[in-house]
């Protein structure tokens, strides 16, 4: 009975030693839920074509946890939406971080389709920033019906966030005060508007569906409304490239995979996600 | 035999110690890590009502959400929990109280995320009609959601309070002519009552730490309603505040240790709060 428990608590002190990460065969990958899709399907295309066996892991979190992750060694690859910010920059000097630009995507502002259909189709940056701010708080203030607008807001450090507040207010990093609901991922954030009738937010412009419709920015005349070729001739002012981060130069299996999503095999998936490729 | 007994109580010792050191190793993590915000801000880390990261930090809208959330998820769960107790105590046989009570049980391993994904679908939408509210993310829903998923634990631990009342007591109220109902009312319930306590007080302490579930239909924003008891507001709790922000800022920084503080202040509150209940459990138990 003695041997039989000391047998255990040995095993359990030898356990740890023996499960080692095999560095070589499994790449790890965590950040922005808008790379995300682009990740996963590269990374299925990537496994079955490899000549060995290797894991790939894809998990999401947003594109502040990308860079940290990834320049703490957490993980091996970090997805971002958004550049890296000067105080990240700055925190993670050590990491030499390096950024692998794989395609473009815009971020529109959505409003629940109820409310696109009511008559709001386009916003001008100012009535967007008193909505955020809380100084605009029903939609008839703005040409729609009369209804309170649910302002949804995203997690600080979340990538189309910093992108879409800095075209609106000149700052990645605003305080809003006119914010209802604060959400996190683009589903997370989907869902919300999807379910209100008469919410606003901000969306990838691959994440827009039935249920949450983009509206344009308008600017004295001009109306521009996110379409590729609005994004791709830059007629569109809130776009952003997606990227992965590595810490320092990638090597080996990292490499491989970051060529591959380069490759015209890896831009056709990113055109499959939805997002505009580099070519 | 006495070496061998010996030897095994060397054993299960040092395994307790471990396990001792787990629990001390943790707190004693959390109070290094929450040190330097606690130097910075003093007492105004609590007090304080604006959280911005890089700013200021101010942990009264998580606390404030935290409790406000708990004691509605008590408030609803209670009565409930209470009927379904008596009724399976004083009322059904022995076999079908056994199933019963096993079938309810399951219900306490179910994990809080499937809870939270049928909150977000379900239940948040279903506030919002009933309400005629803006939006359905808010502190009752988060209430609602929690008051079904501490249910089991507050029922079964009631229910095993009014089974431990002794047979004699029901007996002799019967035997004075008061019904079954009467009797469970009258003299079951107050008896058991520290023992309800007791239930009650650890359902709390899992409900305080429900992170998913209340992080998916609390809404997240970081302010205290307005006015204070509007529980048709979104809020903030201390578990989904730590869902939402922890992973950007994991290791340092003040972020970091703002978040590890309002982590450590969970921690005691649940810790309080647990040992409360395990004593009035006890003292139900000595009857």
């Amino acid at each position: 009975m003695v041997r039989v428990l000391l047998f255990i608590l040995a095993g359990m002190g030898v356990a740890p030693f023996s499960v080692h990460a095999d560095h070589s065969s499994k790449i790890e990958i965590v950040g922005s839920s808008t790379v995300l899709p682009i990740a996963s399907r590269a990374a299925e295309k990537f496994k079955s074509a490899s000549s060995h066996r290797m894991r790939i892991l894809v998990n999401a979190g947003g594109s502040g946890v990308g860079i940290h992750s990834v320049a703490r060694g957490r993980s091996d690859i970090g997805m971002t939406s958004r550049k890296i910010s000067m105080s990240e920059r700055k925190r993670f000097e050590g990491s030499h971080l390096k950024v692998h630009s794989v395609g473009m995507d815009a971020i529109a502002c959505v409003v629940s389709s109820e409310i696109y259909a009511a008559g709001i189709h386009d916003l001008t940056r100012q009535q967007i920033r008193d909505i955020y701010q809380g100084k605009i708080k029903n939609w008839k203030d703005v040409g729609g019906p009369d209804r309170n607008i649910v302002v949804v807001d995203k997690e600080r450090h979340r990538g189309t966030r910093h992108v879409f507040m800095n075209y609106i207010f000149g700052n990645p990093t605003p305080k809003t005060f006119g914010t209802l609901l604060v959400t996190g991922s683009n589903n997370e954030e989907q869902t919300k508007i999807a379910q209100s009738d008469s919410a606003i937010g901000m969306l990838s412009y691959a994440w827009i569906n039935d249920e949450v419709k983009a509206i344009a920015i308008r600017h004295e005349k001009n109306i521009v409304s996110p379409t590729r070729e609005t994004i791709r001739k830059g007629n569109y002012p809130i776009t952003r490239n997606l990227s992965f981060i590595t810490a320092g130069e990638p090597n080996g299996e990292v490499k491989a995979f970051l060529e591959f999503l380069k490759s015209p095999e890896g831009q056709q998936i990113v055109e499959e996600s939805g997002y505009i490729p580099f070519n | 035999m006495k070496n061998e007994s010996q030897c095994m109580m060397w054993v299960f010792a040092c395994l307790n110690f471990m396990f001792l050191c787990c629990m001390g190793g943790l707190f004693f993590f959390l109070v290094h890590e929450s040190f330097p915000i606690i130097k910075l801000y003093g007492l105004d880390f609590w007090f304080g009502q604006d959280w911005w990261v890089g700013e200021t930090y101010g942990a009264l809208p998580m606390l404030y959400g935290s409790t406000l959330v708990t004691a509605l998820a008590c408030l609803l769960v209670l009565p409930l929990a209470l009927a379904v107790a008596i009724f399976i105590s004083e009322f059904l046989t022995s076999m079908n109280r056994r199933f019963v009570k096993a079938v309810l049980e399951l219900l306490a391993g179910v994990p809080g995320i499937v809870y939270g994904l049928l909150g977000v679908t379900f239940l948040s939408l279903w506030i919002k009609d009933i309400f005629g509210l803006l939006d359905g993310n808010t502190l009752v829903t988060a209430a609602c959601l929690l008051s079904i998923m501490i249910l089991p634990t507050v029922l079964t631990l009631s229910e095993d309070a009014m089974r431990a009342v002794p047979a004699e007591y029901r007996e002799n109220a019967l035997g004075l002519g008061l019904s079954k109902w009467q009797t469970a009312i009258t003299v079951v319930l107050p008896q058991a009552l520290p023992g309800i306590m007791g239930a009650v007080l650890l359902g709390i302490g899992r409900a305080m730490g429900e992170t998913i579930a209340v992080m998916l239909v609390v809404g997240s924003l970081d302010r205290i309603p307005d006015p204070w008891f509007n529980i048709f507001s979104s809020a903030q709790t201390i578990p989904s505040k730590l869902g939402r922000e922890a992973a950007e800022s994991i290791g340092e920084g003040t972020h970091w240790s703002a978040l590890m503080a309002l982590g450590l202040t969970l921690f005691l509150m649940v810790l309080v709060i647990s040992f409360m209940g395990n004593r009035f459990l006890k003292r139900e138990r000595k009857l």
